[in-house]
């Protein structure tokens, strides 16, 4: 069964993986990261990051209908050279806490690491 | 729409290191031991944090078992053969009870929740256990440093949501936002308050405030973070949908009891002089301003 650093050097596995981080939403702390942070500083990554991910969460406009938890799957940024996918994760307990990848243009494939992420989000917290 | 907090404070990297000397001193020496805290115990092995506790914040059990993630007999399991939480939280990770990575996000949850308030203003000096034997345990751990930068952020985060912090730790009681409004009353008609649909995490809490629930007391029973919880009760005292009931004022202490002959010839005593704690006086003048 993976754990945290385990779940995010997998993700650094994907084609295109520039980092990974897996962040707190409410606070905005990055509990684990790997590789690159994009803008150069893990920390202000995951505060910016973590901000992006709340908006989707709280906001009715973006989650599920009727939906309980998480409200949101996904949140996906895309710009001139690289993508972010940021991968909410469902936990049994009560929690705030998503997976960040940061992907290269050129060589992700956005598709493949959005199933992916999917799963070891899954695996992660279910073993 | 749901209102937008402040963005979230970025660590000042040249901050850190301000909360407890003592603390940077047992993480240079890369002590083992406990350290007893007014508010919270932090655990440290070679001077890294292990584990951290406080009467503020919910422990990795209650976290566990509140959601059903752990029954409660199979936690009480563990820690009746464990010695001490992070030894019964290890043992649940070694018989693979609970998969590895909600164990260990879960512990460093609780962890950082719990030295937030373990490194709050004390009015007590903190005490030090030394541990004789040093021990790498399975789950993760945390550089001293790594915690009191992002205690330090997770303060000013809170500041920025609302400056008062005094529904931190009084029961909190619902306020109606229209009637927030206290100056002199207004010729025209009361404006309309923004009805601002609350996010759900935000009103689980709201629901649980009933006069006589504190933040700690709401954080327990929904199995959440205390410092998840604070984030939201700031966020719901800043649109007026709470209040703290009343400040606390502390008893002061009873003089020690003197002689009569002695009470005749002396001056009253002074009151007692504690060392004024900055970062208190701090918060207290910026909660001021603000009002």
């Amino acid at each position: 069964m993976p754990g945290i650093d385990e779940c995010l050097l997998e993700a650094m596995r994907l084609p295109g993986a520039r980092g990974a981080a897996l962040v707190d939403w409410t606070s905005g702390l990055a509990l684990g990261t790997v590789g690159e942070a994009p803008g150069g500083d893990h920390e202000t990554a995951a505060a910016e990051a973590a901000e992006l991910a709340r908006l989707a969460a709280e906001h009715g406009t973006f989650t599920a209908q009727g939906a309980d938890r998480p409200p949101v799957e996904d949140v996906i940024v895309s710009n001139a050279d690289s993508y972010h996918l940021l991968r909410f994760i469902d936990t049994s307990f009560d929690s705030s806490v998503f997976l960040h990848l940061w992907l290269g243009r050129e060589e992700g494939n956005l598709a493949l690491a959005r199933i992916r992420l999917g799963e070891m989000a899954a695996r992660l917290v279910l073993g | 729409m749901v209102r937008t907090p402040p963005p979230l404070p970025v660590r000042d990297k040249a901050a850190a290191r301000a909360l407890s000397p003592m603390l940077n001193r047992l993480a240079e020496e890369r002590a083992t031991g406990v350290l007893v805290r007014e508010h919270g115990t932090l655990h440290l092995a070679q001077g890294r944090v292990v584990h951290a506790e406080s009467p503020l914040a919910p422990g990795l059990d209650v976290l566990l078992t509140a959601h059903g993630t752990l029954a409660t007999a199979a936690w009480q399991r563990a820690a009746a053969a464990a010695e001490g939480p992070l030894r019964a939280a290890e043992l649940l990770l070694e018989s693979g009870l609970l998969p590895a990575g909600a164990l260990e996000l879960c512990h460093l949850d609780a962890l950082y929740d719990a030295g937030y308030f373990a490194l709050a203003p004390s009015s007590t000096p903190g005490r030090f256990h030394y541990d004789g034997a040093p021990r790498t345990g399975t789950l993760p751990s945390v550089p001293v440093v790594a915690l009191e930068r992002e205690t330090l952020r997770r303060r000013l985060q809170l500041h920025r949501l609302w400056p008062d912090p005094a529904a931190d730790t009084a029961p909190l009681i619902r306020a109606d936002p229209l009637l927030r409004d206290t100056g002199p009353a207004p010729a025209a008609p009361a404006r309309p308050a923004r009805r601002t649909p609350l996010a759900p995490r935000q009103r689980a809490v709201l629901d649980r405030v009933d006069g006589t629930r504190t933040a700690a007391d709401i954080a327990r029973e929904l199995g959440r973070q205390a410092f998840h919880t604070l984030v939201d009760v700031r966020r719901l005292a800043a649109a007026g949908h709470l209040r703290p009931l009343a400040p606390v004022v502390p008893v002061p202490p009873a003089p020690p009891p003197t002689a009569p002959e002695q009470a005749r010839n002396l001056p009253p005593p002074l009151p007692p002089v504690t060392d004024p704690d900055i970062a208190l006086l701090k918060r207290l003048r910026d909660a001021l301003e603000a009002l």
